[in-house]
């Protein structure tokens, strides 16, 4: 059994690397020259003040700023090697393969069943009801959310209470089998025990899935990740591993951050 | 700088304040109800005076008149009445001479001019029904003339009233529904119009209005908020799209004039036209609506469908479309019942015309229910009047079926979600 700090310090197995973006909005740059690996088996955290860019990062990963008319990425980001911007990277399949959990919890307004069911069903994951129910109730297991909800599974998913809807949530990402799981703020709009919840889903879903969760909370932050990146007006201050950075930052405004001095 | 005295909430001042709120806040409730009120009224004494006009145009003085089929001149072999030719076989046989025959028998000489040129039609009916009448002497309530009728419904002309007097005196008048009301067609002389070919035109006339403005309406809404890139283009359509709304309606009517009936050639007075040219006024209406639904289902509900990997069409009719379905049915209401009413732009492509037969298809000669309460109302005889407001009053009985299906659908589809 190693201990935290002896796991933390596990050799890197990056999932996804991004070199030298930069995002834009219209003329506005808000990702400046970021280069970061995200590792398989680690937890990573992005923190930092509000309006740093650390969404906006995140919603590269999987190309949700796509939706956006006025971005713009510049770099590189692969995914196992492949760039999610080169013309041959289907969009599709990579949301598919890299999900994402929304800062505020939004179900389909259908049944918990159908939230679940409908990522497997448009790419063809199961063929058979048996085979969805299979995919519906391993997902729900995953996500934590089975035995408060076994009974009531054609019950409307909006009726569910905030953390609920949120693990809601992650079992519908968790469903398409991604590799990648984003989650945006994901506990922002939960009340403690929902949170600790979340985390506790987190710690459970760590190593099947490369996680990386943005949070405004350096206390999460420090529970639930391994690695720890800081950003701070759209550049990328420090990456490193979890403990290092809350205890030791190498650099001035990371620890005036973590300690309080702005935020 | 002044030091602010501690704010006294129970001086005068403040209670003179509250006063006044509260009397505002009564003021404006009442005047709410007031407006409540006055539309309500102005709504009942609308339909009290259409339903007391027009529900005579739904009833017929009928004359009960003894025919004596055993002595009348008339012969008819049983065995063709079995057959599809019979009423050819009795009208070729003198039936309508022989009920006129009966009628001046009973009230003398000028008889069968109280009765309706198609009284015959009446007696025909009776002895197909029952061909055993043949023989006998059977007493039969036919439909009285428009004079007669005029008269029952005292306002007739003096020598009507006097005739209908005499009838009545001899227990002679019955009244009864007129059922041909809703089954005939327009005709010259009032007793004998019926509702049946406009109902049937407005009801084709619709069909192909809805048929084309809620496609194209519906996937014009869901380019425009979610396909079309944000150019000062898109721009253009939209300010277009939005004036073509206010367009006074007799302008569609001029346009396919001037495009279906002179440069496409289509058919004259047809259902299809008169479609087209409604979905044109139609269209505009569904596109705003279904872009401001659209605009209002949550932008987390697309990000949750891009997010476990949904196309964007999937995103739209797997999700938007559905959530904004209800808004798109109330806005093709609105402008559904618009189009229903609507008589301008119809008559600038020929839907005016006299047309006495109902349309068999989209492409026949037809007319449409407020074109034809047009036409009807402005008919010199006086037995068109309470038949104008007989068709207003079916016009509104297919407006509220027409409504109450589209809300129905859409609670149908609230309820799903």
């Amino acid at each position: 059994m190693l201990t935290p700090e002896q796991e933390a310090l596990k050799p890197n197995n990056p999932k996804m690397t991004a070199r030298d973006v930069n995002v834009f909005y219209g003329q506005k740059q808000a990702i400046k020259q970021v280069s970061i690996d995200v590792d398989m088996d680690n937890v990573t955290a992005f923190i930092g003040p509000s309006g740093c860019g650390k969404s906006t990062f995140l919603r590269t990963m999987n190309r949700m700023n796509d939706t956006v008319a006025s971005a713009r990425v510049e770099g590189e980001i692969t995914l196992d090697g492949d760039n999610i911007y080169s013309p041959s990277m289907d969009v599709v399949q990579l949301r598919a393969r890299v999900g994402m959990v929304f800062q505020k919890p939004n179900p389909f307004p259908k049944s918990i069943y159908e939230n679940i069911a409908y990522g497997p069903r448009i790419h063809g994951l199961a063929s058979a009801k048996a085979d969805m129910d299979v995919i519906v109730e391993k997902s729900l297991r995953r996500a934590g959310l089975w035995d408060e909800v076994k009974d009531r599974l054609h019950d409307s998913g909006t009726a569910l209470s905030g953390g609920q809807q949120q693990r809601l949530c992650i079992g519908r990402a968790i469903a398409v089998e991604p590799e990648v799981i984003l989650m945006d703020e994901p506990c922002s709009a939960l009340d403690p025990i929902a949170t600790a919840k979340i985390e506790e889903l987190i710690h459970e879903l760590r190593g099947r899935y490369a996680i990386v969760i943005v949070t405004h909370n350096m206390q999460q932050a420090a529970r639930v990740s391994q690695r720890t990146a800081f950003f701070h007006l759209g550049t990328l201050v420090e990456y490193g591993v979890t403990s290092d950075i809350f205890t030791n930052p190498r650099q001035e405004r990371t620890k005036d951050y973590i300690t309080g001095r702005y935020g | 700088m002044t030091t602010r005295n501690p704010t006294d909430w129970k001086s005068d001042v403040m209670r003179r304040r509250i006063a006044r709120r509260y009397g505002a806040e009564r003021r404006f409730r009442l005047l709410g109800l007031a407006a409540v009120l006055v539309s309500a009224g102005f709504l009942a004494f609308l339909l009290i005076s259409m339903v007391g006009n027009g529900i005579r145009g739904f009833t017929r003085t009928e004359i009960l008149v003894p025919i004596d089929f055993s002595t009348a001149p008339m012969v008819v072999d049983p065995a063709t009445l079995k057959g599809a030719n019979a009423d050819q076989a009795l009208a070729n046989a003198g039936l309508p001479n022989v009920t006129n025959l009966a009628a001046i028998a009973a009230f003398g000489p000028k008889g069968d001019e109280l009765l309706s040129p198609n009284a015959w039609l009446t007696v025909r009916d009776a002895i197909k029904a029952d061909p055993s009448i043949l023989g006998k002497k059977e007493t039969l309530a036919l439909p009285s003339s428009t004079a007669i009728d005029l008269a029952a419904k005292s306002k007739g002309s003096p020598e009507a009233e006097a005739a209908y007097a005499k009838l009545a005196q001899a227990n002679a008048v019955s009244t009864g529904f007129n059922a041909s009301f809703l089954t005939a067609s327009d005709a010259t002389d009032p007793t004998q119009v019926g509702i049946w070919g406009a109902f049937k035109g407005s009801l084709l006339t619709m069909l192909v209005t809805l048929a084309l403005s809620f496609p194209v309406g519906v996937a014009t809404a869901l380019y425009l908020e979610e396909y079309a890139p944000k150019t000062w283009w898109t721009d253009i359509i939209e300010v277009s799209i939005n004036n073509l709304a206010a367009v006074p309606s007799i302008i569609f009517g001029l346009l396919g004039l001037s495009i279906f009936l002179n440069l496409l050639d289509f058919p004259r007075s047809a259902a299809l036209v008169g479609g087209m040219t409604l979905a044109l006024m139609t269209m505009p209406v569904i596109v705003i609506a279904g872009r401001n639904a659209i605009k209002a289902v949550p932008p987390s509900i697309r990000d949750a469908a891009l997010g476990v990997g949904a196309s964007p069409v999937q995103v739209v009719f797997h999700h938007v479309l559905p959530l904004a379905l209800p808004g798109i049915l109330t806005g093709t209401i609105i402008g559904m019942a618009r189009a229903l009413g609507e008589t301008a732009p119809l008559l600038m492509i020929g839907m005016r015309a006299f047309i006495a037969t109902p349309p068999g298809g989209v492409t026949d000669p037809a007319t449409v229910l407020p074109v034809q309460i047009f036409l009807w109302s402005d008919e010199v005889s006086k037995g068109f009047v309470e038949k104008t407001s007989a068709a207003i009053i079916v016009l509104l009985a297919f407006l509220l079926a027409m409504n109450g299906l589209a809300i129905y659908l859409r609670n149908k589809f609230e309820k799903r979600w």
